[in-house]
């Protein structure tokens, strides 16, 4: 900031408002303003959206409904059936992401040697974009892929049984994802001090002992993060069943966020859409406020 | 060392050396395990389209006429690494200077309402960023955006993650450097340019390379503004090469080799540093 600036600065401030107020908002001003154009907006307009049924084309048109696109989605199977799978897949997800994240972070903590190796190849799939995950995936469980090479006597084509295709999806998102799990996880172990490991030595316990008395207690604070922060972010996949499934077969992949792109950006129902937005937005924040509590009962 | 009995050295080493086994096998098991699928994406990448009819670890035949065809005649990937590249790089410039600006505004100005705006902004991390797709597509459409670098590159700004953690770290940063700063004369953007910034380089640059390799990797929304071939970013094109060349296996794998080098090479220089970028989310959380 020059010299001018500060002249400019101190005659707007006058009297009325001193200098500090004035450069802190205009330090504050440019994150404020995506903020409020990007997010806040939004956020309150797709509440008033949801009052209408939406005219896409010309939104002065519109109509007021009140409430009905809400009572819609009390009667809406489609949304209910979507919210379910979506439980489902987070159920598979989340527990085998944290057991395994576990697992990687103590077999690399315990000084083998090689980790950068490990770390890599735990972690590289992370950085990976969710449609390239897919599509690799949708290569391996095809016809002539590696998964369905070996698997097929017991699975057959994973993709197109509507049994299967969920779980087939979680597995795919535990190698995509587990690599943030390893990394919190990782950083968890590092920071338990050894000191109680020697004590534990000298009393004679064995690693397993160790790992189950002094380990994970030690970890719980990283392993509830992420068992929360998992949650939350898997309720809201999208994009394995966008590019590996459409939602298919039969809808047995349609989780919530795809139907709600389905709604906004394929039938255009952008007025009942923006009401199963809040919806949902209402759910994960019951979700994690009741995982909040639970956990500081269970901690204090 | 010398005289051990050995015996003894024998029922001692036992059970460490089983549980070393074990640990190398998981360990490396699962490394193995993980590194199939990009395995299997450049051996397909090298297979001749006469070999894809059947599953093999190795093809007979090694053939490198897809890369060329890729590097040499889809002139498109070029673009779309161009696309990603220049909405990742403004996206992650635009976090770091506005995310310091108001973190350094609420931990060292004082303003009438700055406790508001701060919680106000907290709470926003609990909105989860899917649930404004409907209404940020009309306003983006209001505004004219659609379609362009800026329809992407904006909402990503808002994100609240980058003040947060700068704001934490800001705020333990001790008061009494900048004290002797402004005895010296120093105006409040050189205390914020000139003090805090250097003193921030570990965490803006973990923010940043956090937020640039996300971006780069957004999905979602992109897939919602971006609707012509040139504009699209990586994660968007190379969906659409599935309904092109998925018949041929190898060309689908040769493009989606060559969209994800970029990235593998930011990670492999910056492993360590990505890592602990992620080690820090779960410290705020």
């Amino acid at each position: 900031m020059s010299t001018s600036d500060h002249r400019l600065l101190d005659r707007l401030g006058g009297d009325y408002v001193d200098r500090e107020t004035i450069e802190g908002l205009l330090f504050a001003a440019p994150y404020l303003i995506v903020f409020v154009v990007f997010l806040a907006v939004p956020l309150v307009y797709g509440l008033y959206m949801s009052f209408f049924e939406w005219n896409f084309l010309n939104p002065d048109q519109s109509e007021f409904v009140g409430l009905e696109n809400y009572r819609t989605i009390i009667a809406d199977g489609r949304f209910h059936t979507a919210l379910l799978q979506t439980f489902y897949f987070v159920f598979l997800t989340v527990p085998a992401m944290t057991v395994l994240g576990v697992v990687m972070a103590l077999g690399v903590n315990r000084g083998i040697k090689g980790t950068r190796f490990l770390q890599f190849a735990y972690f590289v799939p992370y950085v990976t974009t969710v449609s390239i995950v897919g599509l690799l995936w949708v290569q391996m469980y095809g016809a002539n892929g590696v998964f369905t090479q070996y698997t097929a006597w017991l699975f057959g084509r994973v993709l197109s049984d509507t049994s299967l295709a969920m779980p087939g999806l979680a597995l795919t998102t535990v190698w995509w994802q587990v690599g943030f799990f390893f990394a919190i996880l990782l950083a968890a172990r590092q920071s338990v001090p050894e000191h109680l490991y020697e004590a534990a030595k000298l009393d004679g316990a064995g690693t397993i002992r160790m790992t189950w008395d002094i380990t994970i207690p030690q970890m719980k604070n990283s392993i509830i993060f992420c068992v929360i922060a998992g949650t939350i972010l898997q309720f809201q996949v999208f994009g394995q069943p966008f590019v590996m499934t459409d939602g298919g077969p039969a809808g047995s992949t349609e989780t919530a966020v795809f139907y709600l792109y389905e709604l906004g950006f394929r039938t255009f129902d952008l007025g009942y859409g923006a009401a199963v937005g809040y919806v949902i937005m209402v759910i994960l924040i019951a979700i994690s406020l009741v995982n909040y509590y639970v956990i500081e009962e269970t901690v204090n | 060392m010398s005289l051990r009995n050995p015996t003894e050295h024998d029922f001692e080493f036992d059970v460490p050396a089983i549980e070393t086994l074990a640990t190398y096998v998981t360990a490396y098991g699962l490394g193995i395990l993980f590194l199939i699928p990009l395995y299997q994406m450049f051996v397909l990448s090298i297979t001749p389209t006469d070999e894809l009819g059947s599953f093999s670890w190795f093809p007979e035949d090694v053939t490198f006429a897809y890369w060329s065809w890729v590097l040499f005649e889809q002139p498109l990937i070029y673009r779309w690494i161009f696309n990603t590249l220049l909405i990742a790089t403004v996206t992650t410039l635009l976090v770091l200077v506005f995310d310091s600006l108001i973190a350094f505004s609420l931990t060292r100005l004082e303003w009438p309402g700055r406790k508001l705006v701060l919680g106000i902004i907290v709470s926003s991390f609990m909105v989860p960023a899917f649930v404004n797709i409907i209404p940020l597509f009309q306003v983006i459409n209001q505004l004219g955006m659609m379609n362009s670098y800026w329809a992407v590159i904006l909402p990503f700004t808002a994100g609240p993650l980058g003040v947060f953690l700068l704001y934490q770290f800001f705020r333990d940063i001790p008061e009494e450097l900048e004290e002797a700063a402004r005895m010296d004369g120093f105006s409040t953007f050189r205390i914020y340019a000139q003090i805090i910034l250097p003193l921030s380089v570990p965490i803006l640059s973990a923010l940043g390379l956090f937020t640039f390799v996300w971006s780069w990797n957004q999905f979602l929304w992109p897939l919602i503004v971006l609707n012509s071939d040139a504009m699209y970013t990586i994660p968007i094109g190379a969906v659409t090469l599935q309904s092109v060349y998925g018949e041929f296996a190898n060309r689908l794998m040769t493009m989606l080799a060559i969209v994800s080098l970029p990235l593998f090479i930011v990670f492999l220089l910056f492993q360590e540093k990505l890592i602990s970028s992620v080690q820090l989310q779960g410290t705020t959380g």
